[in-house]
């Protein structure tokens, strides 16, 4: 960040503030929406009543509503958002390429088929589906990593190519636990699960996922100015002092981290973590010191707003994944056409 | 004491039975230029990188500053050497600034940002490049010349002892060509640096010789240095001859400030078969 708050312009002052705050609005706002109606006051009586600061009567619905149905899922949205943005633009940077997501080295294909195969060995209970996804996640990253490493040293491409392979592997393996599911009771949950879902958001989610998602976000915020210098290239970095296979191991650790705890709780839900750095990118720039709190503050938005919009929009919830890329792919479009020679 | 030592250097790619080169030696000491010579393909880029770290030498040891480069530390060699490369590889358009600012990461903690005092290095070394009202462009969208200028003045922010560059001038046009000789001058001259330099053309050694730059050329022939010595003694018509198979006269004009301005004027290719050495 810059270090003295006068010596930027007016402009970026304004997209700090409304980027730092916007997080916290959209959560309170999704506090609003949704089939029953709550008043401000019924939600602000319920927050202080259950954070026992004040002891309002308040109706029962209401205070299960909001505080145990409709918070825990915006907060967890946010996080999620969060990290899935995060880790696409700490990726987009490493593999100096934009068009890098957070799925890029085979996360979501190692989580998905990690909780299709947790469906199938364990009826779908909650703690064993977050086991296998978060388990499994981490081990496509680590055999893509491996295979990364074949000639010895960690060049891009080799990792990408890595990536490519195992994500090919877990997606014909999440194919192959579907045929084999029982087409009544697993097979529904498995396409349930891998279409990215937060209506099972509860406190206990964002205590445990929180965990590698907090670990895996300080990890990337602390390691965002080193990002730069990665996307110089191995060769120039190399020669700038960076000890490179450090180095980029933490950032995928972290970057990592983040994701599998992501997507462990919410299912697969792409677009999040292609597009958001790339309005981050329109909005302050390809500096990683502001691209990446800034990813991670838009992302907490974008995910919270469309979680809303799936809620509200037809009589049953809309998936989340779906709708990201149904949100996200125009979107794309037009931001491909809008930043051709953009310089990259 | 010598910056850079390199003793009896060889190296060959993996699977490979021919090295790219071997045998090689040569010094490099304070406020020198030291030129390697040599056609398309000889190795020239090769033995940077050895001397670089990115790749490793078959046989042979390269100290820097007295200690042995394999001793080490990954990112130590960072504050001794600096590297130019020919051309940058775009990315993301970072501001000029940024990229300068990149030459201090070596200072820097992994996890941890420029500070205040790396932000006015980074300042005085597009300053010195002439560089600094471009400080708030985007790199990407400089020219060629003004690019590799700024990529000069990142590896100053670096602060080391050497620099080195691979065909700093590959690609730039006439002006841009003398500007980025003049400001290789301006920095052997005014700070002391010295400068390993992979370099194309012949004439820019004479150049250096004539600024009163201690220069040493080596002409790489054959996967070894022919010859090492003053531009002079070394690029003869006979050696140019020899290494790049080109027929090729020495001019000499007399200078108004005294002594000579020589330069090497290519007449015509050799072909295959005829005796270069007369």
């Amino acid at each position: 960040m810059p270090r003295c708050w006068e010596c930027i312009g007016t402009r970026k002052r304004i997209i700090y503030i409304i980027l730092a705050l916007a997080p916290i609005l959209a959560i309170i706002l999704s506090l609003f929406i949704g089939r029953y109606p709550v008043s401000l006051s019924d939600i602000g009586q319920v927050i202080l009543t259950r954070l026992h600061l004040a002891n309002y009567e308040v109706a029962k619905v209401n205070s299960v509503l909001i505080w145990d149905i409709r918070l825990p899922r915006a907060i967890l949205g946010a996080m999620v958002g969060a990290c899935l943005a995060v880790s696409g633009a700490a990726f987009q940077g490493l593999f100096r390429n934009p068009l890098v997501s957070s799925g890029i080295l085979g996360v979501s294909s190692g989580a998905g088929f990690g909780a299709a195969l947790a469906i199938i060995l364990f009826h779908g209970n909650t703690s064993a589906t977050y086991i296998f996804a978060f388990g499994f996640a981490l081990l496509a990253v680590f055999l893509s990593y491996m295979i990364g490493q074949v000639y010895n040293t960690t060049p891009t491409i080799m990792l990408v190519l890595g990536g490519v392979i195992v994500s090919s592997v877990f997606s014909s393996l999440i194919s192959f636990t579907k045929y084999v599911a029982d087409p009544f009771q697993e097979l529904p949950s498995i396409v349930f699960w891998l279409m990215g879902s937060l209506a099972s958001a509860d406190y206990q989610d964002i205590m445990v996922a929180g965990v590698p998602m907090l670990a895996g976000v300080i990890g990337l915020l602390g390691i965002r100015w080193r990002i730069n210098v990665l996307s110089m290239g191995d060769k120039e970095a190399h020669t700038l002092g960076v000890n490179l296979k450090l180095d980029k191991a933490i950032v995928i650790l972290a970057a990592t981290l983040a994701t599998a705890g992501a997507v462990c709780v919410s299912g697969i839900i792409g677009w999040v973590g292609l597009i958001i750095p790339h309005i981050s990118r329109m909005l302050v720039g390809n500096d990683n010191r502001l691209l990446i709190p800034s990813s991670m503050a838009l992302g907490a938005c974008f995910l919270v707003l469309v979680d809303d919009v799936g809620r509200v929009i037809t009589g049953s919830e809309i998936p989340l994944g779906i709708l990201t890329a149904l949100i996200g792919a125009p979107f794309f479009v037009w931001l491909l056409k809008k930043t051709k020679g953009g310089g990259w | 004491m010598l910056l850079l030592e390199i003793n009896e250097a060889s190296f060959s790619y993996p699977q490979q039975n021919t090295p790219v080169f071997s045998g090689i030696n040569f010094r490099v000491g304070p406020g020198e230029i030291f030129c390697l010579l040599g056609p398309n393909g000889c190795g020239k880029t090769t033995l940077l990188d050895c001397v670089l770290g990115i790749h490793r030498l078959a046989r042979g040891s390269i100290h820097v500053n007295g200690e042995d480069t394999r001793k080490f530390r990954p990112g130590e060699l960072a504050r001794h050497v600096a590297y130019v490369p020919q051309r940058h590889e775009n990315s993301f358009p970072y501001t000029v600034i940024d990229m300068v600012k990149m030459g201090r990461a070596v200072y820097t903690g992994r996890f941890s940002s420029p500070s205040d005092l790396d932000k006015e290095r980074a300042k005085e070394a597009l300053k010195i490049v002439g560089m600094m009202h471009m400080r708030h462009r985007p790199f990407t969208q400089l020219s060629g010349g003004e690019a590799q200028l700024v990529l000069i003045a990142r590896a100053l922010a670096q602060q080391t002892p050497l620099v080195i560059m691979d065909e700093p001038t590959a690609h730039l046009d006439f002006k841009h060509e003398m500007l980025v000789m003049e400001t290789i001058v301006k920095l052997v001259r005014e700070t002391g640096l010295s400068v390993l330099m992979a370099t194309h053309f012949p004439n820019h050694t004479f150049y250096f010789e004539n600024q009163n730059i201690p220069v040493t050329v080596a002409l790489l022939h054959d996967q070894s240095i022919l010859e090492q010595g003053k531009p002079t003694e070394v690029l003869t018509e006979t050696n140019v001859a020899q290494i790049y198979r080109v027929n090729s006269r020495l001019a000499e004009f007399p200078l108004d400030a005294g002594g000579w301005l020589r330069q090497l004027i290519p007449l015509s290719t050799l072909r295959k078969e005829e005796n270069c050495d007369e």
